[in-house]
């Protein structure tokens, strides 16, 4: 199957070099966008696609830029405007006017307008919200806690955090790891049957980034403890102070820390 | 404007301020017995927009004017200093102007504070009384400092001319008229640090130590945040007054002045800005210390967008500002030679600002979240501060690079060891670069207290000393350097302009967006777990509303400001310059 957008990004290409040589600034720019488009669009054969909401902002980012930077010095600006200025007002542009500004420019309004109202059935694109605020206080089986400055009580028993942390990995592997994986990546038995997928917790950008008073709140109350922003639709995580007890929890939360070489947030 | 005599401008200034007062406390005093009593739990409605929307608006307006009026005369006073010193008549032009600007905004400001204050006790009457019983001594000495600042505002400015003479007393008075403006700072940032970050009263509100609810977590970090914020907002104006000018200009010598005015302002303000970063954080940091809970919903809850939408503002402001510079490499005799840089120094801009704009959170459909997971495995690694950090200070670091450029394009180095000062600058630009990219790096493989705490500061620290060896060192090789030419100041294209107003209109606009969510930080509480919001206003509205009323809010700002503009050059042509009395 042809690849098409690494051709995009080719044909952007060719378009950027051949205007370098004519000194025709315009296409030089045109050429710029259409290649990043389809260079952006091809990261989806080396990894997952870029959301559009990304490529969006990157495009828009990349035309507000090379913009300006075409606007700089006088000369390039005024060749970089020529060649709208010639389809606009030359005599000899005649046909080209009608085919670009009567033709060409409403088409594309039109079909703009088309994808914008024709009726689909893919659900709206949601804002995720991937670190929802927690509440100053919850409820554990009944029992009321302040998650406001709440503190792993077992990281002070330091003489037993080998133990804690050997209890906490085998909680995880009877409760957490279908999901979250054997690896801790996310990538569980059952990960796929959920949408959004559920949460790695290597790499810097997730437990890392939370204190543990907050991985607490998420593992005890899971979907059902969601503020109205996040939607319970956002998370498929259990409450897991159904199956277990406020200590399994924090033996748990050290065990993934631990394992993953991660650090608490402590501020 | 006509001119006016000290004893006329400084009765004039008075009167203003008692009759914009007396409105207000007559306002309140009649609209208390006319609208009917407020609600059981303490609230009036505005009509059609609701209070909320209202208050909003005129809350926001008046802090911008207030900034500009903070801010300008830190510098306005700066450049009368400097030209003092130097007897330099075009820095004594370019304060006096600035002075000018702000003198007349004092007005705008006080008649908008006017409507916030009879808006806030009218409209939410429980909350203010709440926060006088607490904070009631500090509103006292807010109209005590206003009636000071003021009369010393007026006299610094109906003076300029009289005082001529007798430079160094106007500079102390530019002086007092800015610890007025300091003081002033202080007390409002302690009203809103109070309501955010609250100390100094009991579970129920009951005041405990006033001095506590005074100094919370957030009033130093605030205060410091917003006068650094007023400078670079202040400047921003001033430049784009100066855009303005530049633009309606009749006669060369106008435009060639108030090129240089525009530029003198950009580089103000956005020298200012380079702190603002730091200052934030400091900020943030207070936050997350006094409640993590806010602080997270503040950095990645909630408002982590707005945090998406600062970088594509802030990145813009920063492509505006390079654009300016490399634009203005046009008017300077030999500023062609550098041309050929500019195209690297523009990708190493554009990789910066598309890190920095990349989302941690992104919007996603189900398909793309179900193909991608949580965090996107190359996007999700951008996403985060080490990354963020990281591009911020390179750009920075560019942003420099291209003033620099700007500053030696006209001249020749004459010292004997030119070439090993350009081997210099490349071994520090180059050394900078590789040390702050490392930091970047190693910031993933650290806790989050020490990216934050160590490793950031150290990376805006090599910033900084990269900047100072640079300065020194062009200092050093340019002394008595060759001139190509003086720069042709007033030649520049008019799309230059529109850059300057660009900047400013993104600043303002970005700081409605701030302000929102500084605000919303409290959520449904109008003393944050003191007083309890409950009103029908009592949620969060979406960052789209948000971006409507901050978007409604900045117009009716730049037709005020337009409107103020257009008022000084209606004087001036009626006075001549007009202004003080000679």
């Amino acid at each position: 199957m042809l690849k098409i957008y690494p051709v995009i990004a080719i044909i952007g290409l060719v378009i950027s070099i051949g205007s370098v040589i004519r000194k025709s600034p315009f296409f030089n720019f045109t050429g710029i966008l259409v290649c990043i488009y389809g260079l952006l669009k091809s990261a989806e054969y080396v990894m997952p696609a870029l959301p559009s909401q990304v490529i969006l902002m990157y495009m828009a980012m990349s035309f507000f830029s090379f913009f300006i930077y075409f606007s700089i010095q006088e000369e390039t600006f005024k060749a970089f405007l020529e060649p709208m200025r010639a389809v606009f007002a030359d005599d000899n542009k005649a046909l080209l006017r009608v085919l670009i500004v009567f033709i060409g420019l409403p088409l594309f309004a039109g079909y703009l307008t088309y994808v914008k109202v024709k009726p689909t059935y893919d659900p709206p694109v949601s804002a995720r919200i991937v670190h929802p605020e927690p509440p100053s206080q919850m409820d554990f089986r009944g029992k009321s806690v302040n998650v406001l400055g709440l503190e792993n009580p077992l990281r002070k028993d330091a003489a037993n955090f080998a133990k804690y942390v050997e209890e906490g990995k085998k909680i995880y592997y009877q409760n957490c790891f279908f999901c979250h994986g054997d690896d801790l990546d996310g990538k569980g038995h059952l990960s796929q049957a959920f949408n959004p997928v559920p949460l790695p917790f290597r790499g810097t950008d997730t437990i890392a980034q939370l204190p543990e008073s907050f991985v607490f709140w998420r593992v005890s109350k899971g979907w059902r403890g969601l503020p109205a922003g996040s939607g319970p639709w956002n998370s498929s995580m259990p409450s897991f102070e159904d199956f277990l007890t406020e200590e399994e929890v924090w033996k748990v939360i050290m065990f993934i820390y631990d394992s993953t070489g991660n650090k608490p947030r402590s501020w | 404007m006509a001119d006016v005599s000290v004893k006329k401008g400084l009765t004039k200034g008075l009167i203003k301020l008692t009759v914009l007062l007396g409105i207000g406390f007559i306002f309140l005093f009649v609209l208390g017995r006319l609208l009917p009593a407020p609600s059981e739990d303490g609230y009036r409605v505005f009509p059609v927009i609701g209070s909320r929307v209202w208050v909003w608006i005129i809350a926001q307006l008046h802090l911008n004017f207030a900034a500009f009026v903070l801010g300008v005369p830190i510098f306005a006073v700066s450049m009368e200093y400097l030209s003092w010193r130097r007897s330099d008549g075009r820095l004594d032009r370019i304060a006096y102007d600035f002075t000018k600007l702000f003198t007349l905004a004092y007005t705008i400001t006080a008649s908008i504070g006017t409507i916030l204050l009879i808006s806030l006790p009218v409209l939410y009457p429980k909350f203010m009384d709440h926060m006088m019983r607490i904070l009631g001594p500090t509103w006292w000495l807010y109209i005590v400092v206003m009636y000071v600042e003021v009369m010393v505002c007026y006299y610094y400015y109906y003076s300029w001319h009289k005082m001529k003479n007798n430079k160094g007393a106007h500079v102390a008075i530019g002086g007092l008229l800015n610890i007025m403006g300091v003081i002033m700072l202080l007390i409002t940032s302690s009203w809103v640090g109070y309501m955010t970050t609250p100390g100094g009263v009991s579970e129920t509100g009951e005041l405990i130590s006033r001095w506590h609810a005074i100094k919370t977590h957030m009033w130093i970090p605030l205060s410091i945040h917003r006068l650094v914020a007023n400078v670079v907002f202040g400047a921003g104006i001033a430049a784009s007054y100066a855009a303005y000018r530049f633009i309606v200009s009749e006669t060369d010598e106008d435009r060639a002045y108030y090129d240089w005015m525009g530029y003198t302002s950009a580089m103000i303000s956005i020298g200012f800005s380079l702190i603002l970063p730091g200052v934030g954080y400091l900020l943030g940091v207070e936050i997350y210390s006094f409640n993590e809970q806010m602080g997270i919903q503040l950095m990645g809850g909630f408002f982590a967008w707005l945090w998406v939408m600062q970088a594509i503002l802030i990145g813009a402001i920063l492509m505006f500002v390079n654009y300016y510079l490399w634009i203005s490499l046009n008017k300077m005799p030999g500023g062609e030679r550098y041309f050929k840089y500019v195209k690297y120094l523009f990708i190493v801009m554009l990789l910066g600002y598309a890190v920095w704009l990349t989302p941690h959170s992104i919007a996603l459909s189900l398909d793309e979240a179900r193909k991608m997971g949580t965090y996107h495995p190359v996007l999700g690694n951008l996403g985060v501060m080490a990354a963020k950090n990281t591009a911020v200070v390179i750009t920075y670091l560019v942003t420099f690079l291209s003033f620099a450029i700007f500053k030696m394009s006209n001249k020749e180095p004459v010292v004997s060891w030119a070439k090993l000062g350009n081997a210099l600058r490349i071994i520090i630009v180059a050394g900078s670069t590789v040390a702050v990219l490392a930091i970047g790096v190693y910031s993933y493989m650290v806790s989050s207290s020490v990216r934050v705490k160590v490793l950031s500061p150290i990376q805006f620290g090599v910033f900084f000393l990269s900047i100072i060896a640079l300065f020194i060192l062009d200092a050093k090789m340019f002394k008595n350097a060759k001139i190509i030419g003086a720069p042709r100041w007033g030649k520049m294209p008019e799309r230059s302009q529109y850059a300057l107003i660009g900047i400013t209109v993104t600043f303002t606009w970005l700081m409605g967006m701030m302000g929102y969510m500084r605000s919303g930080g409290r959520q449904y509480w109008h003393v944050y777990g003191i007083i309890k919001d409950t009103s029908p206003d009592a949620f969060l509205p979406t960052h789209g509303f948000a971006a409507v009323v901050t978007s409604i809010l900045t117009v009716i700002f730049f037709a005020l400001m337009g409107l103020l503009f257009y008022g000084i050059m209606k004087l001036e042509k009626k006075g001549g310059q007009g202004g003080a009395k000679a």
